[in-house]
């Protein structure tokens, strides 16, 4: 890496965050790690390689709902980008094959919806 | 492809959940009108309104509908398919909102990613404060934006700097105050490990701004997380260039380290926090003089507190008016809050000053999580006071906290219900502070001593009605002549309880009884022999053996053994346990 100037720092911040790619993101903030975001997090990634799945994988923090972690936000496509809640690896398993592969919301995880 | 996303919820806790029926006979509907290739309805955890019955939302327009009967499916389904069409005897519009500044990022970004965090905007206030400003323009700024400290006292945050720009040193330091120690509060942490560089561009930019050249970021050795993805943005900031040596090609250059608290509540207090990173004991000393004049190793320091620097690079990016629009007359800007206790969605809420706390949590944490009333909330952690539910709709800021004999404080906020007992909760929190109080002055190491043993003697029914009066006393001592803000807030709690539900000591006092059943001396157990179906779990559960009988003569409780635990009166599905 190298040192930043000024005028490189104008680039970067136009560059390509959260570019229109499909995403996953994991809350793994002490309260996500707690409820077991990182065995959610691990499984996906899993998931995604054996199912050669065109998605990417992402960290994030925690988004405030700690009632509800592990939190889970999801942007496919198509479809509004919703934050599920208290994921478990068999939700996962759901968001898998209904939300990315059917392109259908899963049902009873959803807990904020952000467009 | 759906066109259109129907959600459905039902929010009315006191009767059966009808979501699953309800998104049935829609269904239903909508294969009738053969409709359901277009529309997709989903059932949900949360729907973001409480108790308002069946709730319904629209997507993508985010219409959402309360109290939704099965007569009404049809006519949402029309409007649905129509845009300008809102049907108005059931639109919800909602009143309060959260408004994320300092969590702007906070699940939105990877910590660990410096590109995401600058992809975001990130370190372009740092640049406009280098490159256009200048220290006195930014202070001018700050200063019209009009943030206050957010770690609890709410001093101005550009006079604190303007006062260490003001002298002359050759040396001056920076420091990011992460020792975040309030019982139920959270939300430093969450910034911390959620948005790391947010908090370090504020520390460069207040670095600048009084021409430092070190800074220090003081976490609780608590929080490994955070530290640990400190530790990496601080790396990743030198490895760009943003710290160290002529940052982004300018002349001015700083440097960071962290240093770790042992969790000491009082090194929270700016005096002690000092000492201990000089390596010295964690004790606070007189002010002044302020740390802003001499400070640590003597030389003038700025401590800031990680939500107030989380705020700086927004207020510089976006301008000090715009920040200075929101909130109220003397209170500007957002305020986190880290709502625990028995809420049904605790967690962190960033709303604008001037909210009330009915907003905060009945609207968006949706009550208490049993369905009762709420009693009364508890702001500012140990240092702050208990406000009853008749004040809930006070709007927030530091006067009107204050004015309630409670503080903003660093932003905890516990949510009581009619099962937590006013003698009990002082005494919690009390006993916080005498275990927390360093011992160096008198009122604090004596004081809270004292009036934690009225406290007890009260709760155990052997307090006297002169106790209350004594509690004021030691109270107000404390107050004056506590040398630092621990022991000076200490007794807030007792004193705001005491103002607000004397009844309930007096309960305490003179009837030897406790109205929320916590308060285990004062409180008996006895088997209703009418409900009783001597099933025997409350024998089997007892672990004293306190529970005498069998199935066939009924069952008793034998008080002298009875070490009021209440495992029976939780194992009784028969309610057939009296507490009293």
């Amino acid at each position: 890496m190298s040192r930043l100037t000024p005028a490189d720092l104008d680039t970067m911040s136009k560059g390509p965050y959260d570019k229109p790619r499909d995403w996953i993101k994991v809350g793994m903030s002490s309260c996500g790690i707690a409820a077991g975001a990182e065995d959610v997090f691990n499984f996906f990634i899993e998931e995604v390689k054996k199912r050669n799945l065109q998605i990417e994988i992402k960290k994030c923090g925690c988004a405030g709902m700690c009632y509800a972690e592990p939190l889970v936000e999801v942007s496919v496509e198509g479809l509004p980008s919703v934050t599920y809640g208290t994921v478990n690896k068999d939700v996962a398993t759901k968001i898998l094959e209904k939300h990315v592969i059917s392109k259908m919301l899963v049902n009873d995880y959803i807990f904020d919806v952000l467009i | 492809m759906y066109t259109k996303v129907i959600l459905v919820k039902d929010t009315d806790l006191k009767r059966e959940d009808r979501t699953r029926e309800f998104y049935t006979r829609l269904l239903d509907y909508l294969r009738e009108v053969n409709l359901h290739s277009q529309i997709q309805v989903v059932r949900v955890a949360d729907i973001g309104v409480y108790e308002k019955g069946l709730v319904v939302k629209i997507l993508p327009n985010k219409i959402t509908y309360v109290n939704v009967q099965d007569a009404d499916i049809k006519r949402i389904v029309d409007a649905a398919f129509q845009e300008e069409k809102i049907i108005e005897d059931m639109v919800f519009k909602p009143k309060s909102k959260q408004f994320r500044i300092v969590l702007r990022n906070c699940g939105k970004i990877d910590p660990e990613s410096i590109e995401d965090y600058i992809a975001s905007g990130g370190y372009l206030a740092l640049k406009k404060v280098l490159g256009e400003l200048g220290q006195q323009k930014l202070i001018e700024e700050i200063k019209v934006s009009g943030i206050r400290g957010r770690g609890g006292a709410g001093y101005p945050t550009w006079m604190k700097w303007n006062f260490a720009r003001e002298v002359a040193s050759a040396e001056k330091f920076v420091i990011c105050n992460a020792d975040e120690g309030d019982p139920g509060a959270y939300m430093d942490r969450s910034v911390l490990e959620g948005d790391p560089h947010s908090v370090i561009e504020g520390l460069i930019i207040a670095a600048f701004a009084i021409g430092a050249s070190k800074g220090y970021f003081y976490i609780r050795a608590e929080y490994p997380l955070a530290v640990e993805r400190i530790e990496k943005a601080i790396k990743q900031a030198y490895d760009y260039g943003l710290l160290g040596k002529n940052i982004l090609g300018s002349s001015f250059s700083l440097d960071i380290d962290i240093r770790l608290g042992a969790g000491a509540f009082v090194c929270g207090e700016e005096t002690a926090l000092i000492s201990s990173i000089e390596g010295k004991r964690g004790t606070p000393h007189p002010r002044p003089p302020y740390p802003s004049v001499k400070g640590l190793w003597g030389k003038p320091t700025v401590i800031n507190n990680v939500e107030t620097l989380a705020n700086i690079a927004v207020i510089i990016a976006k301008g000090g008016k715009w920040f200075a629009q929101i909130g109220t007359g003397t209170s500007k800007g957002t305020k986190v809050f880290a709502v625990t206790g028995k809420i049904k969605n605790s967690g962190l809420v960033e709303i604008a000053m001037g909210a009330t706390l009915r907003e905060i949590v009945v609207d968006i944490c949706g009550g208490t999580l049993s369905g009762k009333p709420i009693k009364a909330v508890q702001t500012g952690g140990p240092s702050g006071g208990v406000i009853p539910k008749e004040l809930l709709d006070t709007p927030v800021d530091y006067e009107n906290l204050q004015k309630l004999g409670s503080i903003m404080g660093s932003g905890g906020m516990i949510v009581m219900d009619d099962d937590d007992c006013m003698v009990d909760i002082p005494k919690f929190y009390l006993g916080f502070c005498v275990e927390e109080s360093c011992g160096k002055c008198a009122p604090c190491r004596i004081g809270g001593f004292q009036m934690l043993n009225y406290l007890k003697k009260i709760s155990e029914g052997k307090g006297k009605l002169e106790d209350l009066g004594q509690l004021r006393r030691i109270s107000q001592a404390m107050q004056k002549a506590s040398l630092c803000g621990l022991g000076q807030t200490a007794s807030n709690p007792v004193v705001s309880t005491l103002k607000y539900f004397e009844q309930e000591y007096n309960e305490h006092i003179l009837n030897k009884r406790c109205p929320a059943g916590k308060c285990s001396s004062l409180v008996t157990y006895r088997i209703i022999e009418d409900k009783c179906k001597r099933c025997g779990i409350c024998f089997n559960n007892c672990p004293v053996k306190a529970i005498s009988g069998g199935k066939e003569e009924g069952y008793a409780i034998i008080q002298d053994k009875c070490i009021k635990c209440g495992r029976c009166f939780d194992v009784c599905k028969f309610k057939a346990i009296n507490k009293k």
